[in-house]
């Protein structure tokens, strides 16, 4: 129960980091390190680069993505930038420009 | 639009949660509430909440803030600011109004402004200052202090004033806001071991 919700109005220009889950509905530049999942919502938008577990991302998101588990790319969002996870799911509808890597083993 | 609700409590309201840091600048038209850490910046038209286990290393500035964490920085609020029981703070409060209540630890500045006409000016609260809070600050006002150090006289002696009362609830308006004024111009430490 111990989550953080970053408001709808909210504009964060900075460093994010911890080890809970974040939900972002506001506006965050800079850089997010957490250990847990990020959550970026329909209002959400992104401007940085991005470290963690799991991103779940159904705002808009302009960075680097790297995730040791999971990046799902629900429909409706839009993100920009290169995702390195060895799982990275996208929904119908979502619109997407950047790399990919699985880090798949040749 | 319907759906960003699945997630979070109740809409407009931010909480930083314990483990977390934010370190750069924050700005919002929503009530903040922090149990992490934030450094830097913090800008807010609303709120801002800083439960025990929040840290707030930052120039804030707001509407309204409590405090029952630390707060290390200055804190301009355009209507009040809550030293509560378990708040600490060093740094300057510039606020109309400025509540700190038995517990309380808070090392700076207070400036409450333009008093209200009707008011002592600040310049020269010693002229004309109420009878009662006067006597408890200086109870006989010899030329040298007895034992109590001159530092820590005006701690004790208002937050002890009603002790029982300010644990319960934010004590009533008018006895806290003169006493802080008359201190307006000067450090005021206040002090208090639980």
């Amino acid at each position: 129960m111990a989550n953080t919700v970053i408001g709808s109005s909210l504009i964060i220009d900075g460093e994010i980091s911890g080890d809970e889950d974040l939900v972002i509905q506001g506006t965050v530049k800079g850089k997010i390190s957490l250990r847990e999942s990020l959550f970026v919502e329909g209002s959400g938008v992104v401007e940085a680069d991005i470290e963690t577990q799991n991103v779940e991302i159904a705002g808009r998101v302009t960075g680097n993505i790297a995730a040791t588990d999971k990046v799902e790319l629900k429909s409706d969002c839009r993100v920009v930038g290169d995702i390195k996870a060895p799982r990275i799911l996208i929904a119908d509808g979502a619109s997407f420009k950047g790399n990919v890597d699985m880090d798949v083993k040749g | 639009m319907a759906s960003p609700k699945e997630l979070s409590g109740p809409a407009g309201n931010t909480v930083i949660g314990p483990s977390i840091l934010i370190n750069g600048k924050l700005s919002g038209d929503e009530d903040l509430t922090v149990r992490g850490r934030v450094e830097g910046e913090l800008s807010l038209t609303r709120t801002l909440i800083v439960e025990p286990s929040g840290v707030v290393k930052a120039n804030v500035s707001v509407k309204n803030a409590v405090v029952s964490g630390v707060v290390v920085g200055n804190i301009a609020a355009t209507e009040s600011v809550e030293l509560t029981r378990d708040g600490r703070m060093v740094g300057d409060i510039r606020s109309p109004r400025v509540i700190i209540v038995d517990g309380a630890s808070f090392r700076g500045r207070v400036d409450m402004g333009e008093l209200p006409p009707g008011r002592p000016l600040p310049e020269r609260p010693r002229t004309q200052v109420r009878p009662a809070v006067r006597a408890a600050l200086t109870p006989a006002r010899p030329p040298v202090l007895p034992p109590r150090p001159a530092g820590r006289a005006p701690g004790p002696a208002f937050v002890s004033s009603r002790p029982a009362e300010s644990a319960k609830a934010p004590p009533a308006p008018p006895p806290a806001p003169p006493t802080v004024a008359a201190g307006a111009k000067k450090k005021i430490v206040v002090k208090k071991k639980r």
